[in-house]
Order: C-alpha cells, then structure tokens, then sequence
C-alpha cells in the first residue's frame, strides 16, 4: 500500500465531487460536493505528508488550513442559499440566470 | 561635335546659368508679389527677359574667343552615386539660348498690348517667366535628370498657360488633353533615360557618350532606350499619331501659342534628338523610324492644314508639318540642315503666330479666314510682315525659309532614298500652298463689311512684329555665310563641318515648288480659275478625311472608352464591392454576427460556467500533456 | 419489532459481515491488513461520495456525505495523522454536517419535491471522467522519492503552526472572522420584520 493507492483514491473523489458539482441543480447539493472535493484534495495533501521525507508537517498543515477554510466557506454559502431561499423560496440554481443575455 | 574643353577659366561657361535662374528669380517674385506692383510685374518678367538675352550675348562673346565648356556643381547623394547639376555650352546650346531668349522677349513684349485688361495679367508674366527659366534649364543641361526635370517643367507651364483662361470648359479640356498626351511620351523618356543610366551608369551625356563609343552598351538597350526617349520627343514636338494636343492647344492666348507651339516648346523633342545624336546615329533602325515618323506627320498635316479654316489651326497643323520636316531631316542624318530650318521656322512661325494675335486684337476677335479678307487696307504693318513670314515659310527666295528648306532637300537627297524625297517634295508644295492661301483670303481680297472698324495694333505690339520679320528675312543668310561670317555648316555640325554647296537639281525643284505653290494658290484663291468648293466637292472623300483631321480624335476617344474607362470602372466595382462591402463592412458586420450568436453562450446558469472552467482545465491539461512535450 | 431493534439487527450483521470479510480477504487474496483495511475504507468513502451525487433526496445526501467524511478521517489514522482526524470528525462531522441539516430543517428544502439533475448531465459525466483520466495520467507518470508511512509528532506539528507558519494561521482566523460577518450580513432579515 504506497503513495499511490491514496493518490488515485484521491483523484477518484474529486472526480465524483466534480461531476456532483457539474450535474446537480440544487443548490445545496452542490455545496456537498464541494465538500467531497475539498475532501479528496486534503486525502492526497496528507497521503505526501505521510510518505514523503521532504515535506514533513506541511501537507498536514495545509491541510488544517484547507478544513478551516472549507467550513467558513459552507457558513457563507449557506448564507447566500438561505438568502436565495427566501426571495424565491426555491433553491433551484435554474431560476438563477439573471445574468442570461 | 567638337570635343568640349573643360575650361574654367571661361566666364561665359560660369554665368550661362544666370539666364535660367533670373527667369526662376522674376517667377517667385510675381507669383509673392503680383498684387501689389504696378502693372501686376510684368516689367519683371520683361526685364529679366532681356537680361537673359544680354546673357547670351556675353555668353557668345565668350564662346567665340574661348569656346565652350561645361560647369557643373553636386546636387545629391544616394549610396555611391552621386548627381550633379550642370551646364554645357556648346553650339547647339548657344543657337538654343539666343532662340529662346529672343523670341520670348518679343513675345512678352507684345503680350504687354495683347493681354491688356486681363485680370490675371501678372500671373500671366509669373508662368510666363517660369517657362522662360525651364526652357533654357533644358537646353542647357549636362544630364539628362535635370533635363528630364526640366522636360516636366516646360509642360507644366504649356498646361497652366493653355489652360489660362480656366473658366472657358474647352480651354481647360485642351490643357488637360495636352498634358495627357505629353505625359504619353514623356513615360517612354523616363524610362529610356533610365534604361540608359542602367546600361551606363551615368545620367551626364558627355559620359553616356564616351561610353557608348567604347563600345560598352549592349546594342538592344541602347536601341530600345532611344527608341523610347524618341517616344518622349514624339509626344513633346506633335509627331503623329501624338499630335493631337498642339491644334486644341489653340484655346491659349496667342502669344503663348506663338512662344510655346511654335518656337520653342515644341521644339524640345528635336532638340533632344539633336542633343543625343551622337548615340542615336549609332542605331540605323532609330535613324530610319525618326525619319518614317517625321515624313508621315510632315504629309498628313500639311493635308490638314489646307483645309482648316480657324487661322491659329491652319497655323498649328503648319507647325506640327515642319516639326515633321525637322525630324525627317534628322532622321536622315541632316544635322546642320534641320537645326538651321528650326530657326527659321522659329522666327517666321512665331511672327505668323504673333500677327494673327494682332489681327484678332485689331478686328475684334475674328479668327475664322472666310470673314477675313483684304486687310491690308485697314491693318497695314501686320499685313506686311503678316506676308513677309508666309513668304519665308513657303520657302520664297531670299526669305530665309527658302535657304532652310533648300538644305533641308539637300540632306534627304543625299540619305539616298528616293521616296523619301519626292514625298517631301509633295509636302513642300502643300505647305506652300496653304500658306498661299492664307495670303489670297486674309491679305489680298475684297474688305468684309464686318471689318471696316478694323485698326492697326498699337507700337507695343508691331515692334516686335517687325522685329522677327527682319529676323525672318535675313536670317537665311547665316546658312551660306556672309561678310565674312562662315556658313552654319562650319561651326553647328556633326562628326565634320557641312559646307553649304548649292545641288542646282534640288535648287530649281525648291524654287518651283514655292513658286508654283504660289500661283496655285492664285489660281484658286484669288481668281477663281479652279473653285476651291468645286474641288472640294469632286474629292468629297478626302475632304471629309481632311477636315475630320483622319478621325484621330475620335479613335483616342473610342480608344479611352473601352480600354480605360472600362478598367476604372472595373477598378470602382473591385473598390466597392471587395474591399468596401467584403472587406470593410464585413469585417464589421462579421463581429456583429459572431457576437449576436455568441452571446447564447452566456445563460446565466452558473452549472454551466463551472462545466466551462472543467473543460478549460481539461484542454490546459491535454496541452500540456501532449503537446508541450514535443515542442 | 420496534424501529431501533431493526436498526441494531442490521448493524450487527454488517459488522459481523466486515469481521468475517476482514478475514477472507487477508487469507485469500495475500494481502496484509493494513491494505485490506485501505480497500475496506476507500469503498465507503467512494461510495458515500456517490451517493451524494446520484441520490435524490437531499437528506440522503447529508448523511452520505458524513458517511464519506466519517471515511476520510478513517484514512487519516490509516495515514498515522491522529490530530488530522481529529480536526476532521470535529469540523466536519461537529460543524458541517449540523449547519446543513439546520438549514434542510429550516427552510423545509425537501418538502418540496424537485429535480434535483440539471440538463448537462452527460457532459459532466464525460468531464469528470476526462478529469480522472489526467489526473491518472499525471499520477502514474510521476516518480517521488516515497518512503515508508511515518508520523508527525504532534508538538512539531503545533510548533511549526506558531512559528513558520504563523501568519497564514493568522489569515485564517482573519478569514473565518469575514465570513461570520458575511453570514450575518448577507442572512439578515429585511428591516421591517
């Protein structure tokens, strides 16, 4: 069980958190996936801090960082979604194209 | 030629070009100042004129105790040639200069009465000045850039001048179709003059001269270039089939067609031939195509002539006749003889020129011959010298048109070809015969009632009337020599002095031919023996040719409709349709409708912006995965 | 049987199942128990992620999605990085999770019954898929020094926190403090309410 396993474990997270992001129509369904992508980058940042000499505690931290970032992120968008919620009391991402030409 | 010496020390080499450059000086100054001198300038012009001439005359002081020479400065650089300007004196330069000098002198004087009142008298005096300057830059040059310069130069001044009276629809026509017709010949001197410095290497003619005598030009480039720069002659002195402009070049004011179409532009094409004759008498074929060119205008506009019935026109196509007569000269290798007849000519047709600008004057502005007649009761000195210049040109002894046309018959007897002479001989007896009749129906005749107020012009124009009329006379006598001045044979030649010898065959034929032109003329003219409508009508055919002018006009014109204007008007549908509608408008209309298709991209839909920054990172990705390694 | 028993039948047989697949899989297929451990929780983790984005319902959802962290944190402690997992369970499993299951309850989102595939289904699918392929590629054609799995000591990690990398530590907190404020700006109530 080398780096590469985690690696590919990895890629195949992101992968599915970026269809999830691409094919989804709701909105917090969509945070989800983010989630899970934010997930699988932090799996491989781990995985080289682990198996790799160079770079110790780095990826470790990084990825301490990565978690803080993403739960203030989820708290800001919740905030947008619940903002959305309640104007058009739907949180259907088709009915957000305000910006259509 | 005699060979040129080098001579510094000569003066009158070093000042000759005073005479251009005071010509130049009088321009600017008439043009800056016109407005505000008396008599708008004209005084300028004149005196700078007669200074020209004073010029001339130290100048042949000098070249008759020293000899010629040339005198040149540098003018510019590009890379490692180098051009200069410079004068040469020589024979045929002098003969040129006094010509030019004394004839426009006489012409701007008379002009003083004929222009009087005009509203642009002084701008009138400027061009005329201007054109004074580039005539004699012309004949004096060293090189043929500068004269090609002044080449340019001279027509511009003929357009301005013909084209003066601008606001009459068919004076600037014929300005305009002059220049368009010269400018047909001066393209092919451009490029011979070029094709000659590409084979010599340099534009001053002594050099190209020395050159093609050491045998260093290839014979084909040296064959075409002169056939071209005579293209360029062909256009400036009327050679058929470019001969069309002189006749509308009538639409001028007289003296100017008495200085310009007579005496002195016109003449540029065989001064140029004269100029280079010792490279052209190098090619047999060029000598052989001068002379063809110059017997086939000498003919076909004598018929013309004898048949116009506006005075100037008679006069013009008399002019383009004995251009032809001078080429054909020179073709046959007359040098002596055809610069000898140009003078002549050039003072008896500017005399004609100038008097039927008096007879205008003095008529109130008749021109048409069949409403003159009888004039010498009410206009006597213009009706004698009137007759004294279409006495010379007939060729009347001992006017000096009959010493010129002599030796004119002489040189082409002596060529050899038969053909050629007895052609020429027909076109001296209708010269003499037009000339014939324009003294049997303007001089001699009953008085029209119209004509009863007629009056003789003032002094300030019979002066110089009866100056070129005694010029007329006696200026045949510098072809013999007299009072111990040596015949022109001994000092204007080429390659060994022509003694002037009388051929008592070609005498008598000249004598009967100007006689007998005469009292032909008599005979229909005056008496009525043979009626000229009579005539007229038997040679019905031929009278409409020859009053058509053989429909060269017409076949220019037919010619410029399909093959010019149909390329303009292919060039306008290219312009508008390619590059206006495709490539301008297009290109614009191309952004509008690209953008009107493009923007169903944006749909506001942010699922669909995230599938496009994927994408984005998959191409960036695939570049960099297989295209980045085998750069 | 009331709805709890059956909750713990099925919990039992599914570990009892793990037990007895645990020991099938080492004895079968060579493979020692960390790998078969790996395999164990790269499965739950994949397929919690797939559910959240295939399913329907977006309760589901939530609780697949902590199914996959609950995964991820397992991996970290496979990777020997206990402060890692436990940050992870805390966050996510603590903070994350409750935020969205506070919102789903709030707002009533799944009352509503809705569409939850958008129309360029396909195209994400072959995106995704062309995505994985060159991160694969990019993978496989990679060669790092690796050596064995090895862990960090806590206080070196706690160290270096506070020291190298004490500013963005810093940054951090500053980021988490603009998007408590954003949050409460942007979530507001109108002023008339």
């Amino acid at each position: 069980m080398s780096l590469i396993h985690f690696q590919i474990l990895s890629a195949a997270m992101f992968s599915i958190g970026l269809y999830g992001v691409l094919a989804r129509r709701n909105a917090l369904l969509v945070l989800l996936s983010i989630e899970i992508m934010l997930n699988a980058v932090n799996i491989n940042l781990v995985a080289f801090s682990s198996y790799a000499e160079s770079a110790q505690d780095v990826g470790q931290i990084i990825a301490i960082f990565i978690i803080t970032v993403a739960a203030a992120e989820v708290g800001l968008a919740m905030a947008i979604i619940l903002r959305l919620f309640r104007d058009r009391s739907s949180v259907d991402l088709d009915d957000v194209d305000l910006m259509k030409w | 030629m005699d060979p040129i010496s080098e001579n510094l020390n000569n003066t009158g080499v070093q000042i000759a070009w005073v005479a251009p450059a005071l010509g130049v000086l009088s321009f600017t100054l008439l043009v800056l100042f016109r407005k505000y001198l008396p008599q708008q300038g004209s005084f300028i012009s004149i005196a700078s004129m007669l200074a020209s001439f004073g010029i001339f005359c130290y100048v042949l002081n000098s070249f008759m105790s020293s000899g010629g020479g040339v005198f040149s400065v540098e003018w510019f650089n590009i890379g490692t040639h180098s051009f200069t300007l410079g004068i040469i004196v020589d024979e045929l330069s002098l003969v040129m200069l006094g010509l030019v000098t004394f004839v426009a002198a006489n012409v701007q004087l008379f002009s003083i009465g004929y222009m009087k009142g005009d509203d642009s008298f002084g701008w009138y005096f400027a061009v005329h000045s201007l054109f004074a300057a580039s005539m004699l830059m012309l004949v004096l040059s060293d090189n043929l850039l500068l004269l090609y310069m002044a080449w340019e130069l001279v027509g511009v001044c003929s357009y301005l001048l013909i084209g003066f009276w601008y606001e009459k629809r068919s004076a600037a026509e014929a300005a305009k179709k002059a220049f368009v017709t010269t400018r047909i010949g001066d393209i092919g001197l451009l490029i011979g003059i070029l094709l000659l410095y590409k084979a010599t290497g340099t534009f001053n003619i002594l050099d190209i001269f020395h050159a093609v005598s050491n045998g260093g030009v290839d014979s084909t480039i040296l064959t075409s270039s002169l056939l071209l720069i005579f293209l360029g002659a062909m256009g400036k002195s009327a050679q058929f089939p470019l001969h069309v402009w002189l006749p509308d070049a009538m639409e001028g004011p007289t003296p100017v067609s008495a200085l310009i179409h007579a005496a002195t532009m016109v003449v540029a094409g065989v001064f140029l031939v004269a100029r280079l004759f010792p490279i052209f008498t190098t090619t047999e074929s060029t000598m052989f195509i001068i002379s063809t060119v110059g017997l086939t205008t000498a003919l076909l506009t004598a018929g013309i002539a004898l048949v116009m019935t506006d005075l100037k026109r008679v006069l013009a196509y008399s002019t383009i006749s004995h251009l032809g007569f001078m080429m054909l000269t020179l073709g046959s290798f007359g040098y002596t003889a055809a610069l000898f007849h140009l003078i002549t000519h050039a003072f008896a047709k500017a005399l004609l020129f100038l008097c039927a600008g008096s007879i205008a004057h003095g008529t109130n502005d008749v021109r048409d011959i069949r409403q003159m007649g009888g004039l010498w009761r009410r206009m006597p000195v213009t009706s004698v010298v009137f007759s004294i210049g279409l006495f010379a040109l007939a060729g009347i002894p001992p006017l000096s048109g009959f010493f010129s046309k002599d030796e004119v018959l002489v040189a082409i007897l002596d060529n050899g070809n038969l053909l050629f002479f007895s052609l020429t001989v027909i076109a001296a007896l209708l010269s003499s015969l037009y000339m014939a009749r324009l003294f049997f129906l303007v001089v001699l005749g009953p008085l029209k009632t119209e004509n009863e107020h007629a009056h003789e012009s003032p002094l300030v124009m019979t002066v110089p009337l009866i100056l070129l009329a005694f010029l007329s006379i006696f200026a045949g006598l510098i072809g013999p020599g007299f009072a111990g001045y040596s015949g022109i044979g001994d000092w204007l030649f080429f390659d060994k002095p022509h003694h002037y010898h009388i051929n008592i065959l070609v005498v008598t034929l000249s004598l009967f031919v100007g006689i007998g032109g005469f009292v032909l003329g008599w005979m229909i003219y005056y008496r009525g023996i043979y009626s000229a409508s009579l005539i007229s009508q038997k040679f019905s055919r031929l009278h409409n040719l020859l009053e058509n002018k053989y429909y060269i006009d017409e076949f220019y014109q037919k010619l410029i409709d399909t093959v010019a204007l149909a390329f303009a008007r292919f060039l306008a549908t290219f312009d508008r349709i390619v590059i206006n509608d495709a490539a301008v408008n297009g290109t614009g209309r191309s952004v509008f409708l690209s953008g009107w298709r493009l923007r169903y991209l944006e749909t506001g839909k942010v699922y669909n912006y995230a599938l496009g920054m994927a994408l984005g990172l998959v191409s960036i990705g695939l570049f960099w995965w297989f295209v980045v390694p085998s750069i | 049987m009331s709805l709890a028993s059956i909750v713990f039948y099925i919990l039992a047989f599914i570990s009892i199942s793990m037990v007895g697949v645990l020991a099938l899989i080492t004895t079968n297929y060579n493979l020692s128990l960390a790998e078969t451990v790996f395999y164990i929780l790269a499965t739950v983790s994949l397929v919690g992620a797939l559910g959240v984005v295939v399913t329907r319902n977006v309760i589901y959802a939530s609780f697949l999605l902590l199914t996959s962290l609950m995964g991820v944190a397992s991996i970290y402690l496979l990777l020997l990085a206990e402060f890692l997992a436990l940050v992870q369970i805390l966050i996510y499993g603590g903070a994350v999770i409750i935020v969205i299951l506070f919102f789903i309850m709030l707002t009533r989102v799944h009352e509503v019954k809705s569409i939850t595939d958008n129309s360029q289904k396909p195209f994400a699918f072959i995106t995704s898929l062309l995505v994985f392929g060159l991160l694969l590629a990019g993978i496989l054609n990679s060669n790092v020094e690796v050596g064995e799995r090895s862990s960090v000591p806590f206080t070196e990690l706690g160290n270096s926190l506070f020291t190298q990398w004490a500013v963005p530590f810093e940054v951090a907190s500053l980021v988490l403090l603009i998007a408590l404020i954003g949050a409460i700006v942007i979530a507001r109530p109108k002023e008339d309410e």
